[in-house]
């Protein structure tokens, strides 16, 4: 620890260098945060003298790589980003573009808060597939991607359903309606299926006697759409043939 | 020979294979030299570009053009040339030629004499020494000095920028810089002079024109600079000055600027009015949606009147105003998003103007898509909850403003910053999707204080949280610092000294299981305290006085009569225990006291826009607590209780006693024991109460669009009253008048009710003056009070809201309503200001003034300051 803080406050790129590298191959090997957190503290000295310079490739992606390490996405993002624009020769570009983009997708906030960093996540790893077809990270690349993706539709699926709970049952059938069209292959469509049934049919049954048959058969011509696609039906399958049981027995009163 | 690479700009993210420009050819690269440099190293600068002797590279091609634009990207060169110096076979040498910008060494700024408007200047323009020296940086830092000056009313200000090349062994490419400014003398107006006016007199146009003025002797204090930009403005003004008027044509012909001596100038100013118009017929065509009656009515102006094309213009869309009764607005409001209104002139006959309003209504639009951005913290459904439009709803302008309003005052965000987005707005199809963009604001409260004061050390630990998210509390990576997000308030306080302690936790949730604004608040709250012991300065833990308090509510905004509304039920227990504490509180020293109450609320608040400044609206509260009516039913007859042996004196052996202590002979009269009487009747307690206060907030001027002023008017009355006059009203509960109006920590359910300009809880009911001390610590039972206030904003950055204010106000209180006089009250004046900081909440100072005496006084009461923490007037 004492040659540690000597070489801190030494005034020698060269000692700083060494040691940094030292400890940062240490810290791989051992995988010590602490040991990513020195040489991070030495790289952040010496990145900018290295600048331009020959060594200046490896420090800046050990730099970059500490931070990822560390787990500070924000930083380490940026700097792989930096890097892959600054050596676009490198051997480690692949790795940087991986890395730069994982980090933006840690940065992704859970799916009710704002998702800017999401899609800018999706970006970075979609830019990633495009540039590496045969990566060496594809396969991750790809589940990260997905991921993202259905933390999005999570997100529109309950901005929609929550217009079903607060019993805005018109705004619920047009965000639905959305939903659908928009994300075809998503793990919440068949819920939504049944959302955009539920609220026509709650819809129907509390309006107006002159608006009911027309809304009524609105709400059935959802329940037909969802038959299509899920005819086998799953966790909402009973109350949907309830509810249209009564559906159809309004309907032939009318 | 030589080839001059192209520069040219392309960008890809992640390519590294070099394509060829045009016919270039595929060269393997040989030497690599750099030449003109003066300061950096040569084998720097060939790392930096990346290129490497036996790499492959066209030329000219791709890779050669990125490198120069990477290099160009620095800012450090003037110029960057490459040359191949020599071709073997398919090896080339390279030759790169850069030039480097001069960095700035010393700075020096002649002809302003103040080291501090140098020193602005320098900062203004980024002329610290290293900045790099381009002809760009030259030429904006002279137009900028121009134009500031010149701004400042000095016409004829000169600037030269000279640059020499410093000299130095090291040969570091550098200059020195001087910037001379001639301001000349500051241009005023000697006088402005009209042609041509008959209409109007030479003053009333003068007076039309705001900002450009002649010198005036008797003016001294306004302006009369000459300032080119002012004056242009001030040129429309007057010309809107003769539309007003019915003069349609009016304009300037020509206008002259004459130098006179003294660098003062006279302005001429050639009008021509042209002749006065009447307006004629108004006809409306494409109207379907409304009539042209109704159309009529929002227009206002009739056949016959003075034609006024900027009254005519506000009517059709107002520019100025985004909330106007205008016609476009009333399309807007009504989902005609697409509408379009242009007002023709068709026919001109005499001095009569026919119009025609052509309107295209286009289609209804509807919203599709409703999406929120910005929120880091704030959840998705805590902020759906509250947005006014829906998606497949009409489109309604009004909705949009009363969505920013309410989402404004939830408090969670930067007031100032939301903003509606239009997206997606298809006129085709009818439909648009709308993006609220909102931005986080701190919306925790922390206290922490110590202090020493009443006879010990007196700390304070409080946190409130706005934004509190329970749901979180289980899940470790919520924590960022605390769960936050969904909209719940939690607030933790404790106090502590050595006499007394005192607990208190709250809990609101809004909108209680999210289907309807239904909120939910919960708070506990325990007080312990102990008697001071004069002989030994010490609290004696053996007389103690503990309050428990527990209150659980509920409030439902309505949609009935407006969904302004908020009807509030609250139902509160507290229960007082008393060991061996006496002081002049209680008539007993031991003993307990229970209150069960419930209240009722109905609010109406319709506050606009931001919660620490309303700039508009008004607000309403009628408030009725009620205990049960025990004494309808428990069948005790108060008014007799000391002729029953149970509440009359008796000595420890249980003989009837008279007052001072000694045995009752036969034929006394036996004497009742008040504090067993009061331990009957406070037993459970009962009364009623009932308070209405109201406060309405108008702009009454704008000075800017973030500096209104602002009025505000408020008045409240409270009544506490007892359903059984033997039992009475008991010494609970009661308002007291005065002071800042703090709670101060209080014993008996007290309302300390603000009225600045007298001490604390000094305006007791007039008829008590003259009686003794123990009496003016008695609440009293009805008070009214009044207030006035004017408040300007200092600034309503999120960071810190500053507003100042004066005020008139006016309380009193009152005994019974056989004393109640709405006119005979303590007046007081004053002014102040208020701080409101996201962390701690708002804090302020008032200095106030009492015209009248307080009780018991004679003279009038004079300067009070009272400082506020946490609490509105």
């Amino acid at each position: 620890c004492g040659e540690y803080q000597k070489v801190l406050k030494s005034e020698e790129p060269g000692v700083k260098y060494t040691m940094a590298e030292k400890l940062y191959n240490q810290a791989k090997e051992e995988n010590s945060k602490a040991k990513f957190r020195k040489a991070l503290r030495l790289l952040e000295q010496i990145v900018p003298q290295y600048r331009g310079k020959p060594q200046g490739e490896k420090l800046a992606f050990l730099y970059a790589d500490s931070y990822f390490e560390l787990k500070d996405s924000y930083n380490a993002g940026y700097q792989f980003e930096r890097f892959t624009q600054s050596y676009p020769n490198s051997d480690k570009v692949e790795e940087a573009a991986f890395k730069s983009a994982k980090s933006y997708y840690f940065l992704s906030p859970r799916y009710d808060l704002d998702q800017t960093e999401t899609v800018k996540a999706i970006d970075e790893l979609q830019k990633y597939i495009d540039a590496y077809p045969n990566g060496e990270y594809l396969e991750e690349a790809n589940v990260l991607a997905a991921d993202l993706r259905v933390k999005l539709e999570k997100k529109a699926y309950e901005i929609a359903k929550q217009y079903h709970h607060t019993t805005n049952y018109k705004s619920a059938i047009v965000a639905f309606n959305n939903f659908i069209t928009e994300y075809p292959g998503s793990p919440f469509r068949e819920a939504a299926f049944y959302y955009r049934f539920d609220s026509a049919y709650k819809l129907a049954i509390n309006s107006y006697q002159y608006l009911m048959k027309e809304r009524l058969e609105t709400a059935k011509g959802f329940y037909n759409n969802y038959q299509k696609y899920y005819p086998e039906g799953s966790v909402y399958y009973n109350q949907l043939q309830t509810d249209f049981q009564d559906l159809d027995t309004r309907l032939q009163n009318f | 020979f030589t080839l001059l690479a192209c520069c040219l700009l392309y960008s890809a993210a992640f390519q590294a294979q070099d394509l060829p420009i045009g016919n270039g050819q595929k060269y393997t690269i040989g030497k690599i030299e750099v030449t003109g440099t003066v300061s950096y190293n040569e084998q720097t600068v060939i790392a930096y570009t990346g290129l490497k002797t036996g790499e492959e590279v066209f030329i000219p091609g791709d890779r050669i053009s990125k490198v120069l634009k990477k290099l160009w990207d620095l800012g450090l060169f003037s110029d960057i040339n490459f040359y191949i110096t020599n071709i073997d076979g398919n090896v080339a040498d390279l030759e790169l030629e850069i030039q480097e910008v001069p960095q700035l060494a010393e700075i020096r700024i002649q002809g302003i004499k103040k080291k501090s408007a140098q020193e602005e200047l320098i900062k203004e323009n980024n002329l610290t020494p290293g900045t790099k020296v381009t002809e760009n940086l030259i030429t904006t830092t002279k137009n900028y000095i121009q134009n500031k000056y010149r701004k400042d009313g000095y016409f004829n200000t000169k600037v030269a920028i000279n640059t020499t090349a410093v000299v130095d062994t090291a040969n570091t490419n550098k200059v020195n810089m001087v910037v001379n400014i001639d301001r000349g003398e500051k241009v005023k107006i000697e006088e402005i002079d009209f042609v041509g006016n008959e209409q109007f007199s030479d003053s009333k146009l003068k007076k039309a024109m705001s900002s450009t003025k002649e010198k005036n002797f008797f003016r001294f204090w306004k302006r009369s600079k000459y300032i080119a930009a002012e004056y242009d403005e001030d040129k429309v003004k007057l010309i809107d000055k003769y539309k007003e008027k019915g003069f349609r044509d009016a304009r300037i012909i020509s206008d002259t600027l004459i130098k006179k001596e003294n660098n003062e100038i006279a302005l001429r100013i050639n009008v021509e009015e042209g002749r006065k118009h009447y307006i004629g017929n108004i006809d409306f065509i494409g109207n379907t949606v409304y009539s042209d009656e109704q159309l009529k009515r929002v227009v206002g102006i009739n056949k016959g009147a003075v034609y006024n094309g900027v009254l005519l213009e506000k009517r059709i869309a107002d520019a100025s105003d985004p909330d106007a009764q205008d016609l476009s607005n009333l399309y807007k409001n009504n989902g005609y998003l697409f509408a379009q209104v242009n007002t023709v002139e068709t026919k001109v006959y005499n001095d009569t103007i026919d119009f025609e309003i052509r309107i295209i209504e286009g289609k209804e639009a509807y919203f599709n898509t409703i999406s929120v951005v910005g929120n880091d913290k704030t959840k998705d459904h805590v902020i759906y909850r509250e947005l006014r439009t829906k998606p497949g709803q009409k489109y309604s302008q009004t909705n949009v403003i009363r969505t920013i309003r309410e989402l404004g005052q939830l408090g969670f965000f930067d007031a100032e910053q939301i903003s509606p987005n239009f997206k997606n707005v298809n006129p085709d199809a009818g439909t648009l999707d709308m993006e609220y963009s909102v931005a986080e604001a701190g919306a925790s409260q922390i206290e922490l204080q110590g202090g020493y004061g009443g006879g010990g050390f007196i700390g304070t630990l409080g946190l409130s949280f706005n934004n509190f998210s329970l749901a979180g509390i289980f899940d470790k990576d919520a924590y960022k610092p605390l769960p936050m997000g969904d909209g719940q308030k939690l607030s933790l306080r404790a106090q502590a000294s050595t006499y007394y302690q005192t607990y208190s936790l709250s809990f609101v949730e809004p909108w209680l299981g999210g289907v309807k604004p239904v909120s939910l608040s919960t708070s506990f709250s325990y007080t312990r305290q102990f008697l001071y012991d004069y002989q030994s300065r010490r609290p004696d833990k053996s007389k103690s006085f503990d309050i428990l308090g527990v209150n659980v509510g509920l409030a439902k905004r309505l949609n009935w009569p407006d969904d302004f509304f908020t009807l509030s039920q609250a139902v509160g227990f507290q229960r007082y225990d008393l060991n061996n504490y006496t002081t002049g509180l209680f008539t007993f020293g031991n003993g307990f006291s229970n209150n069960l109450t419930y209240t009722i609320g109905l609010s109406r608040n319709s506050l606009r826009i931001n919660p620490i400044f309303p700039t508009g609206g008004s607000e309403f509260n009628v408030i009725a607590k009620f205990t049960p009516p025990y004494s309808l039913w428990n069948g005790v007859d108060y008014n007799d209780l000391e002729n029953q042996n149970e509440f009359q004196l008796k000595d420890d052996s249980g003989n009837l006693i008279n007052r001072d202590g000694t045995r009752l002979r036969t034929g006394d009269e036996p004497v009742g024991d008040q504090s067993k009487i009061d331990q009957e009747k406070f037993k459970w307690l009962e009364f009623y109460k009932v308070k209405f206060d109201a406060s309405w907030y108008n702009t009454l001027f704008n000075f800017g669009p973030k500096s209104p002023l602002v009025l505000k008017t408020h008045m409240e009355y409270g009544f506490l009253g007892a359903y059984n006059s033997d039992r009475g009203i008991p010494p609970f509960e009661r308002f007291y008048v005065g002071g800042d109006g703090l709670g101060s920590y209080s014993l008996d359910g007290r309302e300390s009710i603000a009225l600045r300009g007298y001490p604390n809880q000094s305006i007791v009911p007039l008829d008590r003056s003259g009686l003794s001390q123990a009496s003016n610590e008695d609440g009293a039972v009805i008070y009214n009070k009044y207030s006035l206030e004017l408040r300007y904003p200092i600034t309503l950055k999120p960071m810190a809201s500053i507003y100042a204010l004066t005020f008139l106000e006016a309380g009193a209180s009152y005994d019974n309503f056989r004393d109640f006089n709405p006119f005979q009250l303590n007046r007081s004046a004053g002014a102040g200001i208020r701080i409101y900081m996201p962390q701690f909440g708002l804090l302020g100072i008032d200095f106030g003034y009492g015209f009248d005496p307080v009780p018991g006084q004679s003279t009038p009461n004079g300067w009070e300051t009272h400082f506020i923490i946490g609490q509105q007037f």
